[in-house]
């Protein structure tokens, strides 16, 4: 008997199964990506392309192969909702009662996020000043829109202000790694994407945001233990030139300490691949609250883009 | 030479292609394939988020990223209260109880949190005459004080007296502001409590 149509269709329906599911699924969900809006800020653009300079930066990133030791992807385990007095008046009893009140409240409810003891003693000897201090701060922590919602009017009838902040949490958070999880939209410049899978390194997906310097970034990549001790990143010293110094020192020089500084009369100055690429470091952030990563900005900080990265980048230098 | 046919010594089960033996599948492997089948659906309807490309991990669906986004009104609520304080909060203080002599209160007043139409009618054009406001008669000129706000302030400013002090009514939307806006034109003329009660 023949059995080759059989395999035929067989091999071509396990293969056709795959390419549906690793290539044609994912390009029909985000294969014609846009930019779009931060929330919050409807007029903002995100992403926004990188300037030049990083632009470049990109392709010294590939060429040294940094996406090996470096991933560019923060994960997030969960998202809380926190409830945060914004504006506490001045009849603190009133208030404080009715926080204790809410953290009693059953499971799904909000439940007292920090300073239950401090409460409960502030309650006891009316001692509330220290406690209401420093506000903006999340008191409540709230498993459900509604719940939070009820807390807040809550708060609102006891004479408090409140607010409902978005909170992304997770262990890439924790470490400082980013203010939310990465989205395809941040990736929308890169050409090629380079996400990175190893973690030798830290990740750099918000580096321009823990780093907005370029200085120290060239200063990381000329000697990276200099900043982190114990790092086992190598140093790029290709990357910079040692020089003579002419009739002036230039102004683009490395400023740097005595034990790895080169002799008297001699100088360290990046070479224009790492400058771009130092551009590079300082203009990754991806950290603007999207419609698919939502978060609450506090108030104070100002809206982060990589425009704002570049104009930091260009002030530093 | 004449070939002659041997007569075949092979018997008919010799001659006959092979084939494969009708070996049953055992029943466990089909069940056991099946539940599996099942499992994998299960997933994909929990996980896959409807393969929406907006959804991602941790959020499983639509819904519960919706449940995520920060509070819509909040921001258009705080704008609108600086421009109330700055604009609004002179004559009807910032409380928006009015003041004797100068303005009628917001406070349960029946033309704050009535028809929208007539209400986005007066910042524009102003409101002269006789009025009536939460059972009590005015008489005094409002100037046309929200003329050269733009659409999305006014909208703002409008939300924040239908939704204060206790007030509670619908959001007034930019797109309300601009279509009442194209209605009347250039109409410098303040409304009268008549010709706004005319208005649907």
């Amino acid at each position: 008997m023949n059995y080759g149509p059989l395999i035929f269709l067989a091999a071509f329906f396990a293969l056709a199964g795959s390419w549906s599911g690793f290539v044609l699924t994912p390009q029909l969900q985000i294969g014609r990506l846009q930019q779009t809006n931060t929330i919050g800020n409807p007029t903002a653009a995100y992403p926004v392309a990188r300037p030049g300079l990083a632009q470049q930066g990109l392709d010294v990133y590939r060429a040294n192969g940094c996406a090996y030791c470096h991933s560019q992807q923060v994960g997030q385990t969960g998202t809380v909702l926190e409830i945060a007095l914004t504006d506490a008046g001045t009849n603190h009893p009133p208030i404080i009662a009715a926080l204790l009140k809410l953290a009693a409240a059953p499971a799904d409810g909000p439940t007292v996020l920090t300073a239950l003891p401090q409460l409960e003693a502030a309650r006891t000897n009316g001692g509330s000043a220290m406690l209401l201090d420093g506000l903006p701060k999340a008191f409540l922590r709230s498993s459900s829109r509604e719940g939070a919602n009820a807390a807040i009017k809550a708060l609102y009838a006891a004479g408090a202000k409140a607010q409902l902040w978005i909170v992304p949490v997770g262990p890439d958070l924790a470490r400082g790694w980013g203010s939310r999880r990465t989205v395809a939209e941040d990736f929308l410049f890169e050409a090629p994407v380079m996400p990175g899978s190893q973690r030798v390194g830290p990740d750099l997906a918000n580096m321009g945001t823990r780093q907005p310097n370029v200085n120290l970034h060239l200063l990381h990549l000329y000697a990276p233990q200099l900043q982190m001790k114990g790092s086992t990143m190598p140093p790029y010293r290709f990357l910079f030139e040692r020089r003579k110094i002419g009739l002036e020192p230039s102004p683009e020089a490395l400023v740097l300490p005595a034990e790895v500084a080169p002799p008297a009369g001699y100088e360290v100055v990046p070479k224009p691949p790492a400058r771009a690429l130092a551009a590079y470091l300082a203009s990754l952030r991806a950290d603007a609250p999207l419609f698919n990563a939502p978060l609450t900005v506090p108030a104070s900080a100002t809206p982060a883009t990589s425009t704002n990265a570049a104009t930091t980048a260009a002030s530093a230098k | 030479m004449s070939a002659q046919p041997r007569p075949s010594t092979l018997t008919a089960a010799e001659t006959a292609e092979p084939r494969a033996g009708d070996i049953a599948l055992p029943l466990w492997i089909i069940v056991l394939l099946f539940l599996l089948l099942y499992w994998g659906v299960v997933y994909f309807d929990q996980y896959s988020g409807g393969f929406s490309p907006e959804v991602y991990m941790p959020c499983r669906s639509t819904a519960e990223l919706a449940m995520y986004q920060p509070p819509a009104g909040a921001p258009e609520f705080a704008g609108g209260k600086t421009v109330y304080e700055n604009v609004c909060g002179l004559c009807h203080g910032t409380d928006g109880m009015g003041k004797p002599g100068q303005a009628p209160p917001f406070v349960n007043s029946e033309w704050a949190l009535g028809n929208p139409n007539r209400m986005i009618r007066i910042p524009l054009a102003g409101l002269t005459g006789p009025i009536q406001v939460a059972g009590q008669q005015y008489n005094l000129a409002m100037p046309a004080m929200g003329a050269a706000l733009p659409d999305d302030d006014l909208a703002a400013v409008l939300t924040y007296i239908r939704q204060s002090w206790g007030n509670k009514a619908s959001a007034v939307t930019p797109e309300q502001v601009k279509a009442v806006r194209a209605e009347i034109g250039n109409r410098t003329q303040p409304w009268t409590a008549e010709q706004l009660n005319a208005i649907q």
